[in-house]
């Protein structure tokens, strides 16, 4: 299987060029179009994999879709493009070990070897940062796309990083997340706009996206006309 | 029990492995903890890279541990430099490093987890200061607004509530308006007329429009323009329980409740024009929320004002304030379990409570002699058949 990024930064796309037997896992509704030669098998599993209903369910409460769509090459030379929801950038992620921790709705396709699941990050960064509940969590060996809003941009950390929250798009599994104030007081801290802010502790990758989908709902909210 | 061959997955960072991080099989010695590339890992890599990829220990004497990751129970291992972390998140790694070290690693992540739980404790609690401080804020804020309002409209002259009370009527329905030499428009306007020498504001443009509808309701807008439904007529069995019902929507008129309603809903904004004086924005405001609906459902104090405003200028009209609690006590005894029959009992809650205050009330009135209506409900009743 080869990829290809297309129409980079602000309305990317990923080009998938197919072998026979190839297959790779995508969300729900993100197929702009494909070759004759490809089958779509829609389960709430991953490709051989177990969960099922379960996982389906989990998956639906980090904003996800409950089933997972399967594209299968049956002949050789074909052609698969998926796009995200929001407009923005994609990016690759080759998954060698451990597991990808995922923003709920940036999870875009994977290598069918690649367990789609939930995890829970608990009720304080739902209710105090915006953040959702259950993020999206990827295990396996593979090659995993992640869709942004706006453009998105990967940071190595190695001890302490800041990001706003709604701003984090993915972290490798060896960074641990805190929510926290932004500045020293927590008074100040919402006085300047910051209010909450997630903090990664630790060694691993961490990808952010430039903007954030509540702030667009908070500034269009209100100006949209009730129907 | 441990056993001392056993492998766990984990990864290692070091500056040596292309991209920084790779997966690892870990087995702890007695004196030390090696890492060796996964067989999976390897197959992702590049055969020249393989080659050149060493084997990690870290000698355990010298290994500094700590707790974290996305699950926060990951355990990471790093040498005295620090330029060598291998990590591990798999049952029995902690125990096997702890058994191993002779307990001096148990300790170290004693100490992590108690540092830990230390700082989520902090944190906790300076988030339910901050919630606790945002919510007494939030209704601080709320009655401030509620009593700046009250404030400004006594500040407003009366022509504002005829102007947002006849925007509101040309809303109502006219089409069954009944006309005004109507026996029911005439009765309604009488008991209106000898009530109002006795409202509070006696200069106010009181006028009663009758409505052909079998709905049981009436109603007040501001500047005391009020409709009454004629489905309320026919229930009622005297004109004194009307004159109740009447002076009860009068006080509603007079005690202002429409602007204050207006003035909630649409928040600081208004009660800030209102305190400015800034008539023609609180007009357009006005205008947006004139509707019915919004005027009309009054809260439970502002029910309880205009009972006890309505008892007070019965009694002073020499008509028994007791007759309005009279009339929705009739109709719930009667028909309180048809749904929707009844609007204008069911908008005005805790049935008893009322009762009981307009009886307490009353007997602070002083003794007085009620006399009746002496009008002829009978005829108004035969007219609307």
């Amino acid at each position: 299987m080869q990829y290809d990024l297309v129409c980079r930064p602000a309305s990317t796309a990923v080009r998938f060029a197919l072998d026979a037997g190839d297959s790779i896992t995508c969300e729900v509704g993100a197929m702009i179009a494909m070759s004759s030669g490809i089958t779509v098998e829609t389960t709430s599993k991953s490709r051989g994999g177990g969960g099922g209903i379960m996982k389906g369910i989990k998956r639906m409460f980090t904003g996800e879709n409950f089933f997972l769509n399967h594209f299968t090459a049956q002949q050789s030379n074909q052609t698969l493009l998926i796009g995200p929801t929001m407009i923005g950038d994609c990016i690759h992620h080759p998954l060698r070990s451990g597991s990808m921790v995922v923003q709920g709705s940036s999870w875009l396709a994977s290598s069918s070897s690649i367990d789609i699941d939930a995890t829970w990050r608990g009720f304080t960064s739902a209710i105090f940062s915006g953040e959702s509940m259950f993020w999206v969590k990827c295990l396996g060996t593979g090659d995993l796309f992640l869709s942004s809003y706006g453009a998105i941009y990967p940071i190595q950390v190695d001890g302490e990083y800041t990001v706003d929250t709604g701003h984090i798009v993915a972290f490798e599994d060896t960074l641990q997340f805190k929510i926290g104030k932004a500045g020293k007081s927590l008074v100040g801290s919402f006085l300047g706009g910051e209010g909450l802010v997630c903090k990664f502790q630790g060694q691993g990758k961490l990808y952010c996206q430039s903007h954030n989908p509540p702030s667009l709902g908070k500034l269009l909210g209100p100006k949209l006309k009730p129907r | 029990m441990l056993d001392p061959n056993q492998q766990f997955r984990g990864g290692v960072f070091h500056h040596s492995i292309p991209d920084g991080r790779i997966g690892a099989e870990i087995r702890i010695t007695p004196s030390e903890i090696i890492a060796e590339p996964s067989a999976e890992a390897l197959s992702a890599m590049d055969p020249s890279e393989v080659a050149r990829l060493p084997r990690w220990v870290i000698p355990l004497s010298e290994c500094q541990v700590d707790l974290g990751g996305a699950s926060g129970r990951m355990v990471f291992c790093r040498n005295k430099e620090r330029d060598l972390t291998i990590f591990c998140e798999e049952r029995g790694f902690a125990a096997m490093l702890g058994d191993r070290s002779g307990g001096r690693i148990s300790e170290q992540l004693h100490l992590v987890r108690e540092r830990q739980a230390g700082e989520n404790h902090r944190f906790r609690f300076w988030l339910a200061v901050g919630a606790a401080g945002t919510l007494l804020f939030g209704v601080i804020g709320y009655y401030s607004v509620l009593a700046a309002a009250r404030f400004a409209i006594a500040a407003v002259p009366i022509s504002m509530d005829e102007k947002i009370g006849s925007m509101a009527m040309q809303t109502i329905e006219k089409e069954k308006k009944l006309s005004a030499d109507h026996p029911a428009t005439k009765f309604t306007t009488e008991i209106v007329d000898r009530l109002k020498p006795h409202a509070a504001i006696p200069e106010m443009n009181f006028k009663v429009i009758v409505i052909d509808s079998s709905e049981v309701n009436a109603f007040a807008l501001p500047g005391g323009q009020m409709v009454v439904y004629t489905g309320l007529l026919k229930k009622a069995e005297s004109g004194e329980q009307i004159a109740g019902v009447l002076a009860h929507e009068m006080s509603h008129a007079t005690l202002r409740h429409g602007l204050q309603r207006v003035s909630q809903s649409l928040g600081i904004v208004a009660a800030i024009q209102f305190l400015i004086g800034d008539a023609g924005g609180l007009l357009a405001l006005g205008s947006q929320a004139a509707q019915t609906s919004i005027l009309t459902s009054y809260s439970r104090q502002s029910e309880t004002e205009a009972d006890l405003e309505g008892a007070r200028m019965l009694h002073e009209a020499g008509l028994d304030p007791e007759s309005i609690s009279e009339f929705f006590d009739k109709l719930k005894k009667e028909d309180g379990d048809i749904p929707g029959v009844l609007v204008w009992v069911s908008s005005h809650p805790l049935h008893e409570q009322r009762i009981e205050s307009i009886a307490k009330f009353k007997s602070t009135l002083g003794k007085k002699e009620y006399s009746s209506l002496d009008l002829d409900l009978e005829t108004v009743k035969k007219s609307l058949e």
